[in-house]
């Protein structure tokens, strides 16, 4: 298997999701590199190895991926909306942050 | 699983072992919650003072208050009210030396840097408001939305973002008259943080910097104490740059910098963060930014099932920049409508008013509404035009309480 079993599988109320793995990965690569300023810079998120303390911990708030895609399409309090962003790629990142959070 | 559950459940209550069962219960729910996500983090160290079972926590830095800890206090003790920072909050270092604070005045005739001593030297004043994060009721608008493509980004505070406190401090007026007056062409009052904003990032991205009409200079403070006590570092400590009637965001933690402007600050959370704009559309500088709070009241008792006879429904209303004229309570959702009587002190027109209506309630359902009409003759609307962003919601309708009476 490619990808550990906690990005293959996810546990969703009862029923087993496998997960997206292409999708999952483009969401890690917008979130550490594509956003500008990269998601990292003022987010704390395991997964993703980042530290960063401006904006709340991901991992303690645990968003889901409409809340994460409507922050990062339209801004929020000091959140910049990313413009230079594709639905796609706002897509792919709201669903790794909803899917990793919290999770380690 | 779940199903087996439930029937589990009712079997062990129908036996009568009602507390067995209801202990069972609230023990399988923590075992089940564990399972899924881990245990809830402490409260992080600046707000810590707080009790997080009076409290919602929707992230490290958007904490609301429970409705049910409003009850009938007037004013909000500062361990129950929300939390809203906009950056990390900074370390206690911040207020080990309150009176040593700096803050730089510009934009007045002979600018000058003063410590929190010398301001205290040049007035005194308190004045009680309501402080209220401009998003407060956003998950009333984010519900409207549900299962639509249309998405409205932020924390989703129903009515506990917000309080009533008293700010003590000098008024900036004296402050100014101080400094030998305002520069002629100042339009704006622009407050900035004192957050520490990291390398890497541009400050202009993150910086809490606001800007609000100068117009305002009669009832700005510079605030070092909240309801009688230094303020914490949860709520800007050691100094607070206060705009009584102005939503939560105006009102600048930590202020380092007071200047007066020509023009707005060009920060992301002036030019284009917090302004009313259509849902789908960004935030864009010529759109209206949220500055006053608009009149506005909700139900704080109660909330739960109670006896049929005499009850006393009571809450808030306030009128943002007005005072309130009054404020009617239906039971029925808004079909008929009753006078509500305002009760307690009058803290002046920034302050929210306490108000009760004594019914007589007959065994039934109910839905307990209350409605708001301020001085200058604004009522709350039933249900306020949608924006982009959920601010402002002051709608009587969405923040009804339901309460069967038996």
């Amino acid at each position: 298997m490619k990808f550990p079993a906690a990005f293959a599988m996810m546990l969703c109320g009862s029923s087993v999701v496998v997960a997206d793995p292409a999708k999952l990965e483009l969401g890690k690569k917008v979130f550490l590199e594509l956003a500008e300023p990269n998601c990292g810079v003022c987010h704390t998120l395991d997964d993703a190895g980042t530290k960063g303390e401006i904006g709340p911990l991901l991992d303690d708030m645990r968003p889901d991926a409409d809340r994460v895609e409507a922050a990062v399409t339209n801004g929020l309090g000091a959140m910049p909306a990313y413009d230079g962003l594709s639905k796609e790629q706002i897509a792919a990142v709201a669903y790794y942050v909803a899917s990793v959070a919290g999770k380690q | 699983m779940e199903t087996q559950f439930k029937l589990n459940r009712r079997h062990m209550l129908a036996g009568g072992a009602g507390v067995a069962a209801a202990a069972m219960f609230q023990g399988f729910q923590a075992h089940a919650q564990d399972a899924k996500t881990p245990e809830p983090k402490p409260f992080p160290e600046y707000v810590r003072f707080k009790n997080p079972a009076h409290m919602i926590v929707h992230s490290d830095q958007t904490i609301e208050m429970k409705r049910s800890e409003f009850g009938t206090s007037i004013i909000t003790p500062e361990d129950k009210l929300y939390i809203r920072n906009n950056v990390k909050a900074p370390g206690e270092d911040f207020v080990a030396d309150r009176d040593g604070w700096q803050v730089e005045i510009k934009g007045v005739k002979n600018p000058k840097t003063l410590t929190v001593a010398e301001l205290k030297t040049l007035g005194l004043t308190t004045v009680t408001m309501v402080l209220q994060c401009s998003g407060n009721g956003r998950a009333y608008f984010q519900e409207k939305v549900k299962g639509t493509d249309q998405k409205i980004s932020g924390t989703p505070w129903t009515v506990g973002a917000a309080g009533c406190v008293m700010w003590t401090g000098v008024p900036l007026k004296a402050v100014v008259e101080a400094l030998g007056g305002v520069e002629s062409g100042a339009k704006y009052i622009t407050g900035t943080g004192g957050e520490k904003i990291p390398e890497g990032i541009n400050p202009l991205d993150v910086m809490v910097e606001r800007s609000v009409p100068v117009k305002t200079l009669d009832d700005v403070i510079l605030a070092w104490d909240l309801s009688g006590k230094p303020i914490s570092l949860a709520h800007g400590g050691p100094l607070r740059m206060i705009v009584p009637g102005y939503s939560g965001v105006n009102n600048v933690k930590y202020v380092k910098t007071v200047a007066f402007t020509a023009e707005q600050s060009q920060a992301k959370i002036q030019k284009t963060g917090y302004r009313m704009h259509k849902v789908g559309e960004k935030g864009a500088p010529d759109q209206p930014s949220i500055w006053e709070m608009e009149v506005k009241s909700w139900v704080t008792v109660p909330l739960g099932d109670v006896k049929a006879g005499r009850n006393q429904i009571s809450g808030f209303a306030f009128g943002g920049m007005n005072a309130v004229k009054s404020v009617e309570v239906s039971v029925d959702g808004g079909e008929t409508w009753s006078k509500a009587e305002l009760v307690g002190p009058d803290m002046g027109r920034f302050a929210w008013r306490q108000f009760v209506l004594s019914a007589d309630l007959k065994p039934g359902s109910y839905t307990l509404v209350s409605r708001a009409t301020d001085s200058q003759g604004a009522v709350q609307p039933k249900e306020p035009e949608i924006n982009g962003s959920g601010y402002s919601h002051n709608g009587w309708l969405a923040p009804g309480v339901k309460i069967t009476v038996a």
